[in-house]
């Protein structure tokens, strides 16, 4: 373990090795790793890190990637905030004086006293980023959130990382296996997933795919990092997926490759749905159950194979079931039909209601899901397309892993629907190495941590931050969140490079009407650089903390490797400062220690985390009482368990009414959802909700995730720097020739809503008519301009407003979606 | 004895972490990577490959940096790793010239990362002579106390496997074996034809990859 020995000689290290120690702990940058390091300290300096590889599952072994072995880069960093900095210019120019802590908090606790006096305290705004890397630390601002009474913005949903497709049809934000899971895969997609690049822990097992015969297909309009893995790549046109999954649909419908059992038990596929309204047939309309409940058909002959057929012989025996949302266990279960014409009376009056499966095969008839213009649509060859669907369907088990590059689209959902649909058609889910999962933040609550969080149940005033920086009020906004009156005239945020790494003109007039923004951080950010008072943290490796992540089922804590530098106090510390001076009753709130509150999460975070202690976490990696392995769905698909799985920290049941049928749901009955035309998985293009002026710009506009970062960490980080020297935008030769573009040339990225200044670098790698910047540079390493400005206004879906369930059903976001024209700067 | 270290080419993900853990090791100084991954595309649209060539020092049998330094200050071990003695060296250079592959470095004023001495850097810095030649030594300091060297321990894919290539029974012996068998894969050595002979080996990637792109269709 120690790194003490001189490099060799000519004669061996005798010297007396020092006294160092080692501490184990877990990096939790929100990259979704949770990544176990051994620290070694030497008189209270970090000397060495490596990875802990102590993971009770030897598949795990190691963990970790560069950016976290570059860490000391940025725990000595000369940009640390090194004490409380209270304003001094205007915003922006850089002029700050230090202060105390007292001094900092007393101003703190007046502001927010104050502010609240004038326009209550939900005008006052707390935002921290991706809450499963902190249930401790960011879980104290959280509850003094609570107490106060203050708003607080989902980082979630405005991240995009919020799967709105995943909610729409299994009632939950996202399916996440344990990546040790994937390599039990025959077939492996990657769709708009460049997992060796962004789950670098974990992309052993797509390799591993391979090593065992199986075989890897990755869907990405560019070579991403990822390709080096492929046996097929599918470069696609960007914005195409969802034609290229209904395609692949009717391939699979076309050919049978389908498991009915699975359809039936576990889809609302069987379940009428009326013609008159579109919407679904209750059991109480034919007086036979409940209006919670629904119907099914059941032929009551057992004729062997002929269930399917429309039943045209009035002769050919039926009836109708009730299907209970409470339970999958129909009688008849296993010939429900899934085609057919019926006709029955509501109310005296004559409706024809069909199975939603045989509305499903029509739809999918429509000749632009046929493979021939599929082909079209999507530049892919007829031949490549054929073999994703028979790889998927037949060379089993076959895994999906979808990434954000699917997801952050306007019509995301629609997408993600589609692929879920593959799923559901042939039975892919709840099996290792088959199933259909979506990685994206470190979002997940994966045990109840609301006693922490929402003292005696009081909960803040929950908002997405969509609303907090729309340029106009959507009207559509779901009646159960709460804007203030007079708007939000606070801000604290934590840990978020705010400003900076999404919507930059829109922040820019916000700020304007905020009377007061308060940064925490560990590092001078350009987010930090543009606060009224910002309060230094510390690093990851300088407190105690909780940390859980989506792909892998371990538990870890976090612990001080070195205490926290210069005047940096943890955020618990802070909250507790806070909240004494804001009303002297709340200090009560914050008298634990940060590992009594650990092991008082775990005490009382219900089954998943029942058992488990601080002590035994000491010791290394505790998995979670989930199971084993850890596949979404499985207790549902073996126990007949109806869905929604659980989402904390919400309450049971808290999801049924965006999941009525207690089934994935391909046939959205709501209104919203049919009057888009939308209630079936459809096609829209990618950016036809962009205006005749936006759609102006050719070019399309992707932002994936670079290896150099974590989101905008580590951008300064000057190992990285020195591996990764500066910002360039991907593009095609065919692209650069005709714009006379040649590479390493300064070029400029445009359109309406700003432009930035970057370098060239023509590849071949990216198809024509599309463009690609790493996401998360600052701006200080652009040319010029502000990397995000070209981004499109915020703007959200109507029918993701539908219902409002906190990081599970909220409106999703549009980062791939601008368009944009580049031209060489003279 | 010969130690040798073993990239797999199938299980590496191209990410740098191997770079960055020796750098953590060993302290070298700003533009020094003794370990390093290139990173590789070939072809046209749509038929573009990918591919990741880890590489650092090839410890090699004949190795043209030992018959090249005019001190005679680059030794081989008996184990088989080839040493810059830091002592010694007096910077000339001729190493760095002779070396085929690129992987040694040598930079009488080198540079750092931090403008002022920052505590880790000021401890990274005791590690290697200021000035001198330096290359990767299959971490011998760590080997010399049962330890793997660090990038073997960091890879994160568990692409580098490190051991006695003369022992049946070692790691990476195991490891050829068993992939022998499976896919049928044999061990290559870099610039082979130049007669180096390196101790560090690598296993080809399996997949074959095919491209559905329909060209540049719109």
């Amino acid at each position: 373990m120690v790194t003490t020995r001189r490099v060799p000689g000519r004669f061996p290290d005798t010297a007396p090795v020092p006294e160092v120690r080692y501490v184990r702990t877990v990096d939790s940058p929100n990259c979704t790793g949770a990544c176990g390091w051994i620290a070694t300290v030497k008189e209270d300096i970090i000397i060495d890190l490596k990875p802990a590889a102590d993971y009770p599952d030897p598949e795990y072994n190691p963990r970790g990637c560069l950016r976290g072995m570059a860490s000391t880069s940025l725990i000595y960093h000369p940009d640390r905030i090194q004490t409380p900095l209270i304003r001094v210019g205007q915003r922006g120019e850089g002029l700050w004086r230090e202060s105390s802590w007292d001094e900092a908090m007393d101003l703190l606790a007046e502001k927010f006293k104050d502010i609240s006096a004038k326009y209550g305290p939900e005008s006052i705004v707390f935002f921290n980023q991706v809450i499963g890397t902190g249930n401790v630390q960011k879980g104290a601002q959280v509850r003094l959130a609570s107490l106060f009474g203050a708003s607080y913005a989902t980082g979630y949903d405005y991240n995009g990382d919020i799967s709105m497709g995943y909610t729409e049809t299994v009632g939950i934000d996202s399916l996440e296996s344990e990546s040790a899971a994937w390599a039990e895969a025959k077939t492996l997609i990657l769709w708009g997933a460049n997992v060796l690049q962004t789950r670098m822990p974990d992309a052993k097992f797509v390799l591993k795919v391979q090593e065992n015969g199986g075989k890897v297909i990755v869907i990405d309009p560019r070579a991403s990092q990822s390709v080096k893995a492929a046996d097929l790549w599918l470069p696609l046109i960007p914005g195409t997926d969802g034609i290229l999954a209904l395609g692949v649909a009717r391939i699979i419908l076309a050919n049978g490759w389908i498991d009915s059992s699975f359809i039936r038990s576990f889809t609302d596929l069987p379940l009428l749905v009326r013609m008159d309204t579109g919407e679904r047939l209750r059991a109480s309309d034919l007086h036979l159950g409940k209006p919670d409940e629904f119907v099914a058909v059941l032929p009551t002959s057992l004729a062997r194979g002929e269930l399917d057929k429309t039943l045209r012989d009035a002769a050919q025996p039926f009836r109708f079931v009730p299907v209970s949302p409470e339970s999958l266990d129909i009688e008849g279960v296993e010939q429900l039909a899934l085609d057919g014409i019926y006709n029955v009376e509501i109310e005296g009056k004559p409706v024809t209601v069909r199975p939603a499966m045989a509305l499903l095969r029509e739809h999918l008839q429509q000749e632009q899901y046929s493979l021939n213009n599929v082909s079209q649509k999507t530049g892919l060859t007829p031949d490549s397309i054929l073999e994703l669907a028979r790889s998927y369907a037949q060379n089993r088990p076959a895994q999906i892993i979808i990434g954000m590059g699917v997801n952050h689209r306007f019509h995301g959902d629609l997408v993600i629907r589609s692929i879920l649909l593959l799923g559901a058609l042939t039975g892919g889910f709840g099996k290792p190495g088959q199933s259909v999962d979506i990685y994206s933040g470190q979002h997940h609550v994966r045990f109840d941590i609301s006693p922490w969080w929402y003292p005696d149940g009081k909960r803040p005033n929950v908002v997405s931050m969509h609303y907090v920086i729309m340029p106009e009020k959507s009207p559509t906004m779901n009646p159960k969140i709460h804007l203030p009156k007079d708007g939000f005239h606070a801000l604290f945020f934590s840990h978020a490079n705010i400003f900076t790494t999404s919507h930059v003109n829109e922040w820019r007039k916000i700020r304007d009407k905020l009377e007061f923004i308060v940064a925490v951080d560990y590092m001078k950010t350009p987010s930090t650089e543009l606060a009224d008072l910002v309060l230094p943290a510390p690093t990851f490796w300088e407190k105690h903390e909780l940390v859980v992540t989506g792909p892998h089922p371990y538990i870890q804590i976090q612990q001080p490797v070195i205490p926290p530098r210069y005047q940096a106090r943890s955020e618990l510390w802070m909250m507790k400062e806070l909240a004494k001076r804001l009303n002297p009753e709340w200090e009560a709130y914050f008298e634990m220690s940060a590992e009594e509150v650990i092991d008082y999460l775990l005490a009382n975070g219900g089954p998943v985390s029942a058992g488990i202690t601080l002590e035994a976490l000491k010791k290394g990696p505790v998995r979670l009482n989930l199971p084993s392995p850890d596949v979404p769905l499985v207790e549902n698909i073996e126990q007949r368990l109806p869905l929604p799985p659980r989402a904390y920290p919400h309450k049971e049941g808290a999801q049924r009414e965006f999941l009525k049928t207690g089934r994935m749901e391909f046939y959205k009955e709501e209104e919203s959802f049919r009057t888009s035309g939308e209630a079936l998985p459809t096609y829209k293009e990618a950016y036809s909700h962009l205006s005749p002026e936006e759609l102006r710009f050719p070019l399309t506009f992707m932002t994936p995730h670079a290896k150099w970062r974590v989101h905008s960490t580590h951008v300064n980080n000057p190992w990285l720097q020195n591996l990764n020297r500066k910002p360039v935008v991907e593009i095609h030769p065919q692209d650069a020739q005709t714009r006379q573009i040649k590479d390493g040339d300064l070029v400029e990225l445009f359109n309406l809503y700003g432009s930035f200044q970057l370098w060239a670098r023509v590849t071949q790698t990216i198809r024509s008519g599309a463009l690609s910047v790493d996401h998360g540079w600052w701006s200080r390493y652009l040319a010029k301009g502000d990397y995000n400005n070209v981004l499109l206004p915020e703007r959200v879906k109507t029918l993701q407003e539908t219902y409002f369930l906190p990081a599970v059903y909220a409106p999703g976001q549009l980062w791939k979606d601008p368009r944009v024209e580049i031209r060489k700067v003279k | 004895m010969r130690l040798g270290l073993l990239v797999d080419l199938q299980r590496c993900i191209g990410c740098d972490t191997c770079t960055l853990a020796c750098k953590q090791e060993n302290g070298t100084p700003k533009d020094f990577f003794f370990a390093r991954v290139l990173n590789m595309e070939t072809g046209e649209f749509p038929q573009v490959k990918r591919s990741y060539l880890p590489v650092l020092c090839n410890h090699c049998s004949d190795a043209p940096c030992i018959r090249a330094c005019p001190n005679k200050s680059i030794f081989k071990r008996p184990d088989g790793i080839v040493i810059i003695d830091q002592e010694r060296c007096n910077g000339t250079g001729a190493c760095v010239s002779a070396c085929p592959y690129g992987n040694i470095y040598l930079n009488s004023e080198e540079q750092w990362y931090f403008p002022d001495d920052s505590p880790h850097e000021h401890y990274a810095k005791s590690r290697l002579e200021n000035g001198k030649s330096k290359k990767c030594t299959y971490c011998a300091h760590r080997l010399d106390q049962a330890l793997e060297p660090a990038c073997v321990v960091s890879c994160p894919a568990g692409a580098r496997i490190f051991g006695d290539f003369d022992d049946p029974n070692s790691k990476v012996a195991q490891h050829l074996l068993v992939q022998k068998e499976q896919t049928r894969r044999e061990p290559f050595q870099l610039l082979a034809e130049l007669g180096t002979d390196p101790s560090t080996r690598y296993l080809r990637p399996l997949s074959q990859m095919h491209s559905g792109g329909r060209g540049n269709a719109k």
